[in-house]
């Protein structure tokens, strides 16, 4: 294809922690700043924008199109189109090949893409039934009628349904992302000491690059400004991993702390067509030459980059060896040491999370996709290398990868 | 008989709309209201009376002011008179009547609702309703004085009419001043149901007894009240009190309209009165202010008829330079009036504080009921923040707010060269800087030009927009419709140091301190400048602006007019002993943070107090407005601006000098040429020679600065 999808720049919020520094804002105000942001850095005119594409797995109630939203908060034109995509933890990517799709079939040339994700304003929900005597409730007329309405309510129907619980949770296998971690590590032998190690090394280096990670960053300003990633622990220590419990399995391996953080953020990527981006004067960070999504089992979602990468090799001829820089999502340090086990090639140690990963940083999973395109092209200009392989396991039993490659200056 | 159109609807109602010809407005001259009288007296048999306007963005501005400015008293008399008759024949009226209201209703506009039966309005942001009057030197005499009290109760009608305040109609019918708040479309349908309630039943809901008892509750403390915060200087607002509680406490409507109209007759011969008429044409002058550059075919647009489009309306984004306090306020009011703004800056801390100010400034404004939360929201999110350089070809207006440093400034003007698209306008608001000097760092001096907002941006009207000597006519043109569209008012002045404002204030501030080291208390130096009019007193003043900022801009005006404008030693004290004034708590006065009360006098300052000389108030106040007013010829004489309104207009609307004065020149001239220029030459043998009259005011015949 000779209109090759361009990545021109991008930016992200601060990750932080669920209930932290972010929490007050909606994720509709997250994927706010990240545009504004976006179209400071680059002035770009915006009315030259053709779509506005956002991944969110938890759209607020009241922001239903979020990425709409985002674009009119944002200040581009009333004109301009805007969708919301969801493919669970890749939406962020579904945001980008979604516009590389519009661009092969020349439905617009500029897009700003990205994915927003506020895990803090998860919402509790009431069960169904509940609902149904709310709705009873406000219908009866008469001081008799309300009474027998309220007096059908029982303690039960107060217990809520925690959204966020929910979320995680794959209706189709019963089990829940934790479990499906903990059969991989089952499986394929997986040990707690190796796992923690992994979640480890994920602090230690994006410590080591919190400089490097700067630099996709805008502040976002409120009550005060914040400007850094809060998940990394400095004072995390293999003994300190070693002393939590496992979360969903008693006699379990997978703990909080070899798990991705739940964490709030988002990001914004400007992409064109890359005869369009030439036209416009810009110097694009990437090139998104090919990708795959692929399915698997449910209960072993974590496993889905490995048949994404696969599935990529078969189209692209491109092999997990010719890539100077891989992202593999860390939902769970079991799942991304078994796809390591069973990738044909290894990734050598160096070339993998190089600034730390979801361990560390988090998993806002809505925005998860674009962040790891946006640091994997960040960290292949500084190294100068050539191309990046960058995946993800998605919830339900998926996976996706994408081959990016720096732009020709 | 064209200004009102008359139609009666199938159901017998007759709907009076005003739409007067030729103009976007309607108002009340005399031809309206006897056309209007007329429409009363023929109507018959229609079974209810709706008023109503044609126009977009108004419902009736009032009385035509134009008209009253030139009428004698004896007429003014009958004009008033005439108001009164019409509406006293729509207040009378045996059919409902109900007065249904788009855009602005103010003053008589809104008076002839107050006759009607009912009032409805639409929510639109266009729709202000209220009684401006004493604003203008004078009090409501169509009935606005008698009639609110009775409708919304004495407390809350002082508190409209005193203030001359307008309100929105959401606001308006918490307050009771209307009935209902209908979207446009429906207005004249809902008018329509309205008249099917018939006559308003309890019209005297709030009248004489309970009123007379609420008198002698309200009464005292608001003229109290009023007294502090006019010092008598407006007798317009303690006359507008006087006639509401008189008329609230009594039975007899037309005892209570002929004291309005004693009022106004008694208050239009006044100085105070007429000056505050002139600001408010001043005001309206600088609304419309164009610059007509020779030959005029450089701005075609303006040939002829205005355009709806002119030249600076297309500006809809701007970028902001420096996020210190000017710079975030600039932004702040920028974004609130619907232009994108980045607001750079290279210190990511400043831009920090800069967006929490933004921030504050929003959530006051929701709290003052200035914007909703939602328009609070939507400006704040037309600010786009840039902690470092950014590309900013996207912004046709660039405004320079950084530190007041020529070579700072200057870097800043090149890059801006690389920066900007080459259409884009560069502006500076520096306050004492060359616009000259700073455009010759650029490749096209032609698009440099001074924007300079006064602090708080907010809550100052005034903006100088300073040419230098290279800037060109079309971008002149350009910034002030700019100025305009933003809801400012421009003066234009030549670039020259300190411009036109700072130039006049400082020579008053530095003799306030030259004043205190001679011996004046600060309570005295002070009170005497409030009681002269000044919204605050020259030191007071000092400590708001900051000490070490009045000690900078002195330093660089004491440079160019070295002669006349030396800095007082107290403020290098002040500013060696860390007393900045408010921001850091202590300067000539203590400033307790948070704290709702006056601040008290800094007893530490006296030991900077070398003389023990002793001054009448009448003393301090010449010495000091004279100074202001010398200062004010010497600008005139230079041609910094065009005319002596220029001057006045932006003393009053840029530091607040006493508005019921006029303006210092106006001052000058009421005081009388000889008696300015024979009293300086004696403070110039007495004190120094810097009281020294200047050429313009010595020069012997000369005229006053005004005709009329």
């Amino acid at each position: 294809m000779n209109n090759r999808l361009v990545i021109v720049d991008g930016v992200r919020t601060p990750f932080c922690r669920a209930g932290s520094e972010l929490a007050a804002l909606a994720a509709d105000e997250l994927g706010r700043i990240a545009v504004n942001a976006l179209l400071t850095r680059t002035g770009l005119d915006p009315a030259l924008i053709d779509e506005v594409i956002f991944g969110c797995v938890a759209q607020p109630m009241e922001s239903a199109n979020i990425a709409r939203v985002i674009a009119l908060r944002a200040g581009i034109p009333e004109s301009v189109p805007a969708v919301t995509v969801h493919r669970n933890c890749a939406s962020g990517f579904e945001a980008i090949t979604t516009a590389y799709e519009r661009l092969a079939t020349d439905r617009g040339s500029v897009f700003v893409v990205g994915g927003t994700e506020s895990m803090s304003q998860i919402p509790m929900l009431f069960k169904a039934a509940t609902a149904q005597k709310f709705a009873a409730l406000a219908k009866s007329k008469s001081t008799r009628a309300k009474l027998s309405a309220l007096a059908a309510f029982r303690p039960a129907d107060f217990e809520p349904r925690i959204g966020l619980k929910l979320g995680l949770a794959d209706p189709v296998s019963g089990l829940n992302m934790g479990e499906t971690a903990e059969l991989l590590a089952r499986e394929f032998a997986i040990s707690r000491q190796e796992q923690d190690a992994f979640a480890l090394r994920s602090h230690q280096r994006a410590l080591a690059g919190h400089k490097k990670l700067e630099e996709e960053i805008c502040a976002v300003y409120a009550a005060k400004t914040i400007s850094r990633d809060n998940g990394p622990r400095s004072e995390q220590t293999l003994s300190i991993l070693a002393g939590l419990r496992p979360v969903f399995d008693k006699h379990g391996t997978v703990t909080a702390g070899n798990s991705s953080q739940i964490t709030d953020g988002a990001a914004a990527l400007l992409v064109m067509g890359e005869s369009r981006a030439h036209e416009l004067g810009f110097k694009p960070l990437g090139v998104l030459i090919d990708y795959a999504y692929a399915g698997c089992d449910p209960a072993r979602m974590g496993l889905g980059p490995v048949f994404a990468i696969n599935k990529l090799e078969n189209r692209s001829g491109l092999s997990v060896g010719q890539a100077d820089i891989v992202e593999i999502n860390e939902a769970f340090a079991a799942q991304v040491l078994a796809v390591q086990q069973r990738l044909p090639e290894p990734i050598p140690d160096e070339k993998l999370n190089v600034n730390g990963g979801a361990i560390a940083l988090g998993h806002p999973v809505g925005t998860t996709g674009a962040r790891l395109v946006l640091s994997a092209l960040k960290e292949l200009q500084r190294r100068d290398g050539r191309r990046a392989l960058v995946s993800a396991c998605v919830g339900g039993g998926q996976g996706a990868a994408l081959w990016l490659e720096r732009a020709q200056s | 008989m064209n200004n009102i159109r008359r139609d009666i609807t199938e159901d017998g109602i007759c709907v009076l709309t005003f739409d007067r010809p030729g103009s976007s407005a309607n108002i009340f001259d005399r031809a309206t209201l006897q056309e209007l009288g007329a429409h009363i007296d023929q109507i018959g048999t229609a079974r209810g009376l709706v008023v109503t306007s044609a126009k977009d963005s108004i419902f009736v501005a009032g009385a035509d002011l134009h008209s009253i400015k030139t009428m004698s008293p004896a007429d003014l008399g009958d004009f008033i008179r005439l108001g009164q008759d019409v509406f006293n024949k729509i207040a009378a009226l045996r059919i409902p009547s109900v007065a249904a209201i788009h855009g602005a209703a103010v003053g008589g506009g809104f008076e002839i609702g107050l006759a009607c039966d009912y009032r409805i309005a639409t929510p639109d942001r266009a729709t202000k309703l209220g009684l401006p009057e004493t604003q203008l030197g004078i009090i409501p005499a169509w009935g606005g004085s008698t009639r609110l009290p009775r409708l919304i109760g004495v407390p809350k009608a002082l508190e409209m009419i005193l203030g001359g305040k307008t309100v929105g109609a959401r606001h308006a019918l918490k307050l009771g001043m209307i009935n209902e708040v209908v979207s446009r479309e429906y207005l004249l349908s809902a008018a329509f149901e309205w008249i099917g309630k018939g006559k308003h039943r309890n019209r005297l809901s709030h009248s004489a007894p309970v009123n007379a008892v609420l008198d002698k509750l309200v009464a005292p403390k608001a003229r109290a009240d009023v007294m502090k915060r006019t010092q008598g200087h407006y007798p317009a607002v303690l006359k507008a009190l006087e006639v509401v509680i008189k008329g609230a406490s009594d039975w007899r409507e037309s005892e209570s309209l002929a004291r309005e109209r004693a009022a106004v007759s008694e208050l239009i011969g006044l100085d105070s009165t007429r000056n505050l008429l002139r600001l408010f044409f001043l005001q309206e002058r600088a609304k419309k202010l164009r610059f007509t550059p020779r030959p005029i075919s450089e701005i075609p647009a303006l040939e002829g008829a205005a355009p709806a489009v002119l030249p600076g309306d297309e500006i809809g984004r701007a970028a902001v330079i420096g996020a210190g306090v000017m710079g975030s306020g600039i932004a702040q009011w920028l974004s609130a009036r619907g232009v994108r703004t980045i607001v750079r800056d290279i210190d990511a801390t400043r831009v920090g504080a800069g967006m929490a100010n933004i921030s504050k400034l929003y959530a006051d404004s929701v709290k003052h009921r200035v914007f909703t939360s939602n328009e609070a929201r939507a400006g704040f999110e037309r600010v786009y923040p840039a902690p470092g350089e950014v590309s900013l070809r996207q912004s046709g207006l660039v405004i320079e707010a950084a530190v007041e440093k020529m070579a700072i400034k200057k870097t800043i003007f090149q890059r801006l060269d690389e920066l900007t698209d080459e259409q884009a306008i560069l502006a500076t608001n520096t306050s004492a800087l060359s616009i000259t000097e700073l455009a010759s760092a650029t490749r096209h001096p032609e698009r440099v030009i001074g924007i300079h907002f006064f602090n708080p941006v907010h809550k100052m009207q005034l903006v100088e927009v300073v040419r230098g000597r290279q800037t060109a006519p079309a971008v002149i043109q350009q910034t002030l419709r700019f100025v305009q569209k933003i809801g400012k008012l421009p003066v234009l002045v030549k670039d020259s140091p300190g411009f036109l404002v700072n130039r006049i204030l400082l020579p008053y501030m530095l003799e306030a301190g030259v004043l205190f080291e001679a011996g004046a208390s600060i309570e005295e130096i002070d009170a005497a400048m409030v009681a002269f009019g000044m919204p605050m007193g020259p030191l007071r003043l000092i400590d708001e602006v900051g000490v070490d900022i009045a000690e900078d801009v002195a330093a660089t005006l004491s440079m160019a007019f070295p002669e006349r404008m030396r800095v007082p030693q107290v403020l290098s004290k002040l500013i060696a002993a860390g007393w900045l004034g408010k921001k850091s708590g202590k300067g000539f006065y203590l400033h307790e943070k948070g704290s709702k009360s006056e601040p008290r006098v800094n007893p530490e300052v006296e030991v900077f107090r070398s003389g023990k000389a002793r001054f009448t108030p009448e003393e301090l106040q010449r010495r000091m407005v004279l100074l202001m007013v010398n200062e004010s010829a010497r600008c005139l004489e230079e041609e910094i601006v065009e005319e002596p309104a220029d001057i006045d207009f932006a003393m009053v609307m840029g530091t607040g000098f006493a508005p019921f004065r006029g303006g210092p020149l106006r001052y000058a001239d009421q005081l009388g040429a000889p008696q300015v220029a024979s009293q300086l030459s004696l403070l110039a043998e007495k004190i120094g020679p810097y009281f020294e009259p200047c050429a313009l005011l010595k020069a012997i015949n000369r005229r006053p600065f005004y005709e009329d």
